[in-house]
């Protein structure tokens, strides 16, 4: 029994350390930009799609098609800003504006790589072997999620609190009209966090297609949970978006082994909701006056 | 002089045109439209269509259907969401006015949409969808080309109490009417030895939960009842992640060479059954499989075989009945039978369940789907 905890504990965390990271690059954007892009599931998609694609057909080591996959994403994130998000953020209902230009970027985005990968899944196989304690195994790819989950977590956690930039963001989240007026180029800073918050979407689908599988759809499936998460986290909070999606995935797993595991799952979600009731502003938001 | 040469070029021009006839006729003549439905984003759903398309274009090439209408098809998504079947076979009926609605892949969307085509008084010609209930509705234009889970639990059940002779038994299935059909099946088939039965979303990706969970039920053989190629494969590299000893078994009429693919070395020593492999003797196959390769660039399996058997069925069947819309008389026609078709003689029982003979069981071996030959 101990060992069947400490394997699902494994595969928790995984699991939610892949959910923190989608939702952390959402909870970036609405932290700062206040809107939802609703593009950031495909984000994470093409992230993958550039993995498989730098892997498959460019023949490039895993380590160089997750660069390839950071870069390509960027780009395409600067292109999504220029086009659907800085033109219409500043205009009257930009937020609920930029809402459904995120979501035309989203169908596009999808309906593109239907229409030239195919529907087809892609496949790579990531770092090799795994490590065996006993009966408990961790997968080398997932122990790699892992770890470069944390370390981004502490990077982000890092530019956040020590760097000029990092301090702009927070000063920006805090009060755009503030920031301007101290003269912080709030222009500059939504776009690099924009970019910033899809590169960590890349990133994340270019560190899990070994693991799950790339899917066109694997943006759409991911997208749903991460609202959840953020919302329940708190709209706009980082702590709440790494602990919520860490939260769900490690009771996610533990509550399989009991019931049945989508079961369980609706009833996580249903608990995390209640707890709405109690904190709307959600579990680490804070209250906007 | 010229009233020769008149008469040759009047000549020349009459060989050729009766030579074109029927690629010219099937061309300008109205076409006939047929609904094909699936879920056409993913790779079955493709596979589906594939299949299909393959069927019309070899019948327009030869003549097409009732004295040289060419077949049109309407194809639209279902993202195997009954609602969103129901939806576009509205639409297929309504707005489209076809009279022949085929495919799907998933049992759930077919039982959805067999009350609309019954309200409409169309045809429906299921694919996939194995649930035995898509046959039992009691309209009787409905038909059904793949087996159904009970067909294929008596020819498979024998051979996994008879062969595999597993002591405990888990099964990880699809949380859809199939899946949950198959995991009572084998309920009954194995009693207390089925030790481990859990459902996924269809949407699920991640399967490292559940196969520890089935691990830790000591199963020394695990049965997966899900169509979708991604999810099966996946769970197959899990079994081989976290160290699962036992046997792997998909359930028949599952397993194509693009979940192997996708499983890789995973999937090698995993049994199921099918009513077809591309290898099957007979003329109509060898052409089937020479013009899939010739279009697609790989050998056909079973989804493609059943969407097209779909089409070419439909079409056939009008032309036997003579009329594009008498819908009773091409349901009757249907029937009628037998048909020739790559897979063999395809005869219909009384509910529409189509049976073609037995099933052919198969083991994974370096990557390839082999019959077992005993």
């Amino acid at each position: 029994m101990t060992e069947l905890i400490a394997q699902q504990l494994l595969n928790g965390l995984t699991q939610g350390m892949a959910y923190a990271l989608v939702a952390l690059g959402l909870t970036m954007i609405f932290g700062v930009l206040h809107v939802i892009n609703f593009a950031h599931g495909e984000f994470y998609m093409l992230g993958g799609l550039a993995a498989v694609l730098g892997v498959t057909t460019a023949g490039l080591p895993y380590a160089l098609a997750i660069a390839l996959a950071v870069v390509t994403v960027s780009i395409v994130a600067w292109l999504v800003d220029r086009i659907a998000v800085a033109p219409v953020l500043d205009t009257r209902d930009g937020p609920a504006t930029v809402l459904l230009t995120t979501f035309a970027v989203s169908l596009l985005i999808h309906q593109a790589v239907l229409q030239s990968w195919g529907p087809a899944p892609g496949r790579i196989d990531g770092l090799p072997g795994a490590i065996s304690f006993g009966s408990i195994v961790l997968g080398y790819q997932r122990l790699l999620v892992l770890v470069a989950g944390i370390a981004l977590l502490a990077g982000i956690e890092f530019v956040l609190r020590r760097m000029a930039i990092g301090r702009k963001v927070r000063a920006i989240a805090q009060s755009a009209y503030a920031a301007q007026v101290v003269g912080i180029d709030i222009i500059t800073v939504r776009r690099v966090t924009f970019i910033a918050a899809a590169a960590l979407a890349g990133l994340t689908g270019a560190l899990l297609v070994p693991v799950t599988l790339f899917s066109p759809a694997m943006g759409q499936h991911v997208i749903i949970n991460a609202f959840v998460i953020v919302v329940i986290g708190g709209m706009g909070s980082p702590i709440g978006a790494v602990v919520c999606g860490l939260l769900l995935g490690v009771l996610e797993a533990l509550a399989s082994t009991v019931v049945p595991q989508e079961i369980g799952t609706a009833i996580i979600y249903a608990l995390l909701l209640a707890a709405l009731l109690v904190r709307p502003q959600g579990l680490f938001g804070s209250v906007r006056t | 002089m010229f009233k020769t040469m008149r008469w040759v070029g009047l000549s020349v021009g009459l060989v050729v045109g009766v030579a074109g006839t029927g690629f010219a006729l099937a061309q300008s003549k109205t076409p006939i439209k047929i609904g094909v439905i699936g879920p056409t984003k993913t790779l079955v759903g493709k596979q589906g269509v594939q299949g299909a398309t393959l069927a019309a274009e070899m019948i327009n090439k030869t003549g097409g259907v009732l004295g040289g209408r060419p077949v049109e098809l309407i194809v639209y998504d279902t993202n195997f969401a009954p609602a969103d079947g129901v939806a576009v076979v509205q639409r297929l009926l309504t707005q489209d006015n076809v009279k022949i609605v085929t495919g799907e892949v998933s049992s759930s969307v077919s039982l959805a949409v067999i009350p609309v085509v019954q309200a409409e008084d169309a045809i429906y010609i299921a694919t996939v969808p194995k649930h035995p209930d898509v046959t039992n509705s009691g309209y009787d234009k409905v038909f059904r080309l793949n087996s159904t889970t009970a067909m294929d639990a008596t020819a498979f059940n024998q051979f996994l109490t008879g062969n595999v002779k597993p002591q405990k038994v888990a099964v990880l299935a699809e949380n859809s009417d199939f899946g949950r059909l198959t995991i009572d099946n084998l309920k009954q088939l194995f009693g207390p030895k089925l030790v481990f039965a859990e459902t996924y979303g269809m949407q699920q990706n991640d399967f490292n939960s559940m196969v520890t969970n089935t691990r830790a039920s000591g199963a020394d053989l695990v049965c997966i009842a899900g169509s979708n190629m991604e999810q099966y494969g996946n769970i197959l590299r899990a079994l081989s992640d976290l160290n699962f000893a036992g046997r792997r078994c998909v359930m028949p009429g599952i397993l194509n060479s693009e979940g192997i693919k996708i499983a890789g070395k995973s999937a090698d020593g995993a049994v199921s059954a099918d009513i077809y492999v591309p290898s099957l003797d007979g003329d109509m196959n060898r052409t089937f499989v020479q013009a899939f390769e010739a279009k697609y660039g790989n050998k056909p399996e079973k989804i493609e075989l059943l969407g097209f058997e779909s089409i070419w069925l439909a079409a056939k069947a009008m032309d036997m009945a003579g009329s594009a819309t008498d819908v009773a008389k091409i349901a009757a026609a249907i029937r009628q039978g037998p048909w020739e078709t790559p897979r063999g003689k395809l005869v219909f029982e009384a509910n529409g369940q189509a049976k073609s003979g037995d099933l052919i069981r198969l083991e994974v071996r370096n990557g390839s789907m082999e019959p077992i030959r005993n």
